[in-house]
Formats: structure tokens, sequence, C-alpha cells
């Protein structure tokens, strides 16, 4: 999924920010990062919206949940299918004790509204997960309309 | 830091959120809005948003307790000015905001605070 060429499909994966997520002042770096990123490649102002609320619910979940923060690259890539902006979100820990609780409506360990993760689910196009002890790594990507 | 002002007029607070804020900056405006709505016994307060690009599942929390906050202090709470592709997203979220009672333009929550809302005392 990540090899940057395939010669039978046609596809390039380019990534044009690496994010470290540890302060709160990083997330709305990163919301501005990607709306930039979105405006340049041509995506529609409700696209943006949802893209960026996505990240806002990524770098937050770092910023709450984890211990030392994460990393959010985004990239763009064209293929067959045509142009689409990737979001990959990893952390060292702690981990989420049960995905498919994490993914519920309403569902939040701290007091949220539990909304973030199954909100990114359907704001995006395309939606993997998975996480153990050691960390979490989430992926996702929405396709330009 | 950012300081949201908080405007007095005919018995209503008003305050604009125009940019996202930071945990701390929250807690700040919440306490302040909260200390000058108890001093004045307002009918109302109308925050408005029709600047904010984003609402995500962070804000649209702090967008609910503050409802409830004033409520339990006896004023209305409105909220004006989403715009359209935030609430499309704020919807696929999940955050339907049900208990928040939301108006398109300032103008119009504030209409609705001097005619149908009336003054205590
Ligand atoms: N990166 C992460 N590492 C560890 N746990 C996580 C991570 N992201 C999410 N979680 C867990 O999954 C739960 C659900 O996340 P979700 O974003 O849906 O809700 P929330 O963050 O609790 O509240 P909200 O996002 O609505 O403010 C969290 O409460 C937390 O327990
Ligand atoms: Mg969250």
């Amino acid at each position: 999924m990540t090899s940057n060429k395939t010669s039978a499909l046609k596809y390039a994966e380019s990534i044009l920010c690496e994010l470290v997520i540890k302060k709160e002042w990083q997330i709305s770096k990163a919301r501005q990062e990607l709306k930039k990123i979105a405006l340049s490649q041509g995506y529609n102002s409700t696209s943006i919206v949802e893209l960026v609320t996505s990240m806002s619910e990524l770098a937050y979940n770092l910023f709450f949940h984890t211990n030392n923060g994460g990393e959010i690259k985004i990239s763009v890539i064209k293929c067959d299918n045509g142009t689409g902006i990737k979001l990959a979100c990893n952390d060292s820990g702690p981990g989420i004790i049960s995905i498919e609780d994490a993914l519920q409506d309403g569902y939040s360990t701290n007091g949220g509204l539990g909304g973030g993760l199954p909100g990114i689910k359907r704001l995006m196009d395309e939606f993997t997960i998975a996480s153990n002890q050691h960390g979490t790594s989430i992926t996702c990507l929405k396709w330009l309309i | 830091m950012t300081i949201i002002p908080i405007l007095y007029l005919k018995s209503t607070l008003i305050a604009s959120i125009q940019t996202e804020l930071t945990d701390e900056e929250v807690l700040l405006f919440q306490s302040n809005l909260l200390k000058k709505n108890h001093k004045l016994n307002t009918k109302g307060v109308i925050i408005d948003v029709s600047t904010l690009d984003v609402i995500d599942s962070y804000m649209a929390k702090v967008l609910k307790d503050l409802t409830s906050m004033v409520k339990l202090q006896g004023s209305v709470f409105l909220l004006s000015g989403v715009k359209p592709a935030v609430s499309s997203t704020l919807v696929d979220m999940g955050m339907m905001l049900n208990n928040v009672e939301t108006f398109l333009s300032l103008d119009q929550a504030f209409d609705y605070l001097s005619t149908k809302v009336q003054a205590k005392k």
C-alpha cells in the first residue's frame, strides 16, 4: 500500500508534510498545512472541512490519548483512480484497548463526545486502523471529486 | 493567548469565536463568560461562529458544555452562523448539537432574544 511505484498500475505517492503532534499548538498548524495542500490540489470547500476535521480528530487523539504524542504524514496520491489525500497517523502507545468499542459513536475513555474515530470513518473514503500496546496506526484517505 | 471579548448589549452577552481555541483558552473563556453572566443576569448568551472553518468534536464539546452551564444559570444559549460545510460535517460526525439552539446569523439570534424571550427580574 505504501510502495511508491508499481509497474503494472500507475500509482505515485508523495509525502508532502510530516507533522509531529506533541503540543497543542501543533494541532492548529497541522490543520493549516492540510488546508493549504487540499486547496492546491483543487478540493472543494466541503471536502476541505471534512479533511481538516479528520486531521483535527487524529491530532487531538494524539494529544489526549498518547504518552508522547505522535506523527501525522500528509501525502498526495496520484493513480488510475484519480487524486487522493492520505493522512497516516502513528504513535507509540499506549494503544487502544478495544478498537471495536473505540469506533462506536459516543465511546470515550476521557469524557469526550466520543465522535472522533467514527466521525473520521464517515468523513473519509478509506479508513484503516491497527493498534496494540506498543502503539496505534491510523490511515485514512479522501479522493478528489 | 487569545482572549475573546464578551460584549454586553440589551441584556444579552455576545461573543464571537473566530479561531480554534486551546484547552487553556477555552477554560478562561468559559469562566469569564459564566462570571459575567452571573453578574449581569442576562436574558441570553449568543456565540457567533460565522468565521469558524472547522468545528471538530473538541469544539463541539465546548459548545455543548457551555449550553448546559448557561442554561443552569437561567439564561438562554444561542449559537449563530454555523457555515454550511461545517454543519454537514458536524452531522457526519454524529454531533447534531441537539440541545443547542442555532440561528443562521447573529442578527436573527439577537432578534429572537429581544422579541421571544421575556426579560427576567
Ligand atoms: N492514538 C490513540 N492512542 C490510544 N487510544 C486512542 C487513540 N485514539 C483514540 N483512542 C481511544 O479511542 C477512544 C475513542 O476515540 P474518539 O476520538 O472516537 O473519542 P474521544 O477522543 O474520546 O472523544 P472526542 O474525539 O469526541 O473528543 C478514546 O477515548 C481513546 O480511549
Ligand atoms: Mg478523539
